[in-house]
């Protein structure tokens, strides 16, 4: 290689090295935010129903912070250059889904979609070749929902919540229901899929004690 | 309660024709990369072998690399846009071993080696648009393929006339491409491997290189006439792999004389 030639490519080199800790560092403050909400969102399992709105607040309020990362990434990345970049920030992402998903369901038992989880973390349409949230992510998000459900389901009912574990299960099905359509290669989705299935068993445990020892009215219509 | 089941429904279905597009894809890619493997193989064998055509050779691979330039072309579509980056582990290996076929046939060609505009200029349609950006990555670890590539070169021509010559270029071609790539090692993940066995190639090219010397000091003869006795020599051998047993039996002959002096 001559001179000039090898400059180029030192000089383009060190400009994806110089782009890569720039992410890195927006990564870093995108997971402080998200380890502080996990930190709050673990009390939902010692927090009675009428004092959950206002563990909640302030994890909206860092939530919505989340903003301020997904925006500065959307100005890092370079056009159509969201897909090389993407795996630096995936896990921190996920977690934030799960936390915004968390939250709605705790709110109002309602399922966060995946326009409402984009508009919450600040992520614009028009930005999609730099910063979006592909499906996939946005699932991995719903799947550690469940995950955390099927503890809330054994938490409530040692607070004496029984009514909890019920609305649980007809949520957690309904979600597994639609995962079940899915057509999964063998990825890490499939492998996390697969650990639903033993948070609905647990789930149904907790509502078979519940309803045999008739501390919680069971719908009956529920069943297909 | 059935509302949010049919939103729920619908939603996954929106998901799950993502996902299958993702994948489909993703499949076809893997298709088309695995033929590019194949011709692009097929290409760098008989190159190499035609060391004598020089050049000949280096235009008969400009016209496979033409037919893989094609199949190139053809992926275009699939990676539009941010597409590129989302597939470009799957495209990678086939993109290298491109680079490799092209930077052999244009050594042969120029004696030098291709730059990094070079290559993204072969990848562009009619309009001169590029059917996608190419990664200074895979750019870089197809020209360390490249070094093995010569080895074989600068060993098999050898044994042909005015092959020493030849083989002492290549020689210090693939040291100055070893000490370029050094300082890049760093940035790339894989490279320090490919360094690796640029290492090993390189060694192997000195030790052919070392034997020569050795043996043709005992003979006070003009190169021409030396040519026709190492021809002579080596028409027992083919590949490069016996070559190299040659060259370290030589080494392991001298030590036993030795030991016979004593």
């Amino acid at each position: 290689m001559d001179a000039p030639e090898l400059e180029r490519i030192n000089a383009l080199l060190d400009r994806d090295v110089e782009l890569r800790e720039k992410i890195k560092e927006q990564v870093n403050e995108l997971d402080k935010k998200t380890r502080t909400m996990i930190g709050v969102l673990n009390k939902i399992h010692s927090t009675p129903p009428e004092s959950m709105s206002a563990l909640l607040d302030p994890v909206r309020l860092t939530l919505s912070s989340c903003q301020e990362a997904t925006s500065a990434l959307a100005e890092l990345i370079p056009k159509n250059q969201f897909w090389r970049w993407k795996d630096m920030w995936s896990n921190s992402i996920r977690t934030a889904v799960f936390s915004a998903a968390l939250i709605q369901y705790l709110s109002n038992r309602s399922l966060l979609s995946l326009g409402q989880a984009s508009e919450i973390l600040g992520i614009k349409a028009e930005w999609n070749d730099r910063m979006t949230l592909p499906v996939e992510d946005y699932l991995h998000g719903l799947i550690s929902l469940v995950n955390e459900l099927s503890r809330l389901a054994v938490n409530a009912v040692t607070l004496g919540n029984f009514e909890e574990p019920i609305k649980i299960s007809i949520f957690v099905k309904e979600l597994f229901a639609g995962f079940s359509m899915l057509n999964l290669k063998n990825d890490t989705l499939r492998r996390r899929f697969d650990s639903l299935k033993y948070d609905i068993k647990k789930i149904e445990e907790v509502v078979y004690d519940v309803s045999l020892r008739k501390l919680a009215e069971v719908p009956q219509t529920n069943s297909p | 309660m059935s509302t949010v089941t049919t939103s729920i429904q619908e939603s996954f279905n929106a998901f799950r024709a993502e996902l299958d597009d993702y994948n489909d894809r993703r499949e076809r890619l893997i298709k088309t990369i695995f033929l590019l493997h194949r011709i692009a193989q097929g290409d760098v064998g008989e190159t190499a072998d035609d060391v004598e055509l020089g050049k000949r050779a280096a235009q008969q691979g400009y016209q496979k690399l033409r037919e893989i330039q094609g199949h190139f072309s053809k992926l275009q579509p699939e990676l539009e846009g941010d597409k590129f980056w989302r597939y470009q582990r799957q495209v990678s290996p086939g993109l290298q071993e491109y680079i490799e076929a092209l930077s052999l046939a244009h050594y042969l060609d120029h004696g030098s080696l291709i730059t990094y505009e070079e290559v993204q200029r072969t990848l562009v349609d009619p309009q001169g648009i590029e059917y996608f950006p190419l990664p200074v990555s895979d750019y870089l670890l197809g020209l360390s393929d490249l070094t093995g590539e010569l080895m074989r070169f600068a060993i098999s021509s050898i044994a042909r006339r005015g092959g020493r010559k030849k083989a002492s270029q290549v020689c210090a071609f693939v040291r100055a491409c070893k000490a370029d790539f050094e300082r890049m090692t760093p940035y790339i993940r894989e490279l320090s491997k490919k360094q690796a066995v640029t290492a090993q190639s390189l060694e192997k090219i000195e030790d052919a290189a070392y034997a020569i010397v050795v043996r043709s000091s005992e003979y006070d003869l003009p190169p021409d006439m030396l040519d026709d006795i190492v021809a002579q020599s080596v028409s027992n051998y083919h590949s490069y792999g016996d070559e190299t047993r040659q060259a370290s039996g030589h080494r392991r002959g001298s030590g036993m004389s030795d030991d016979e002096d004593d």
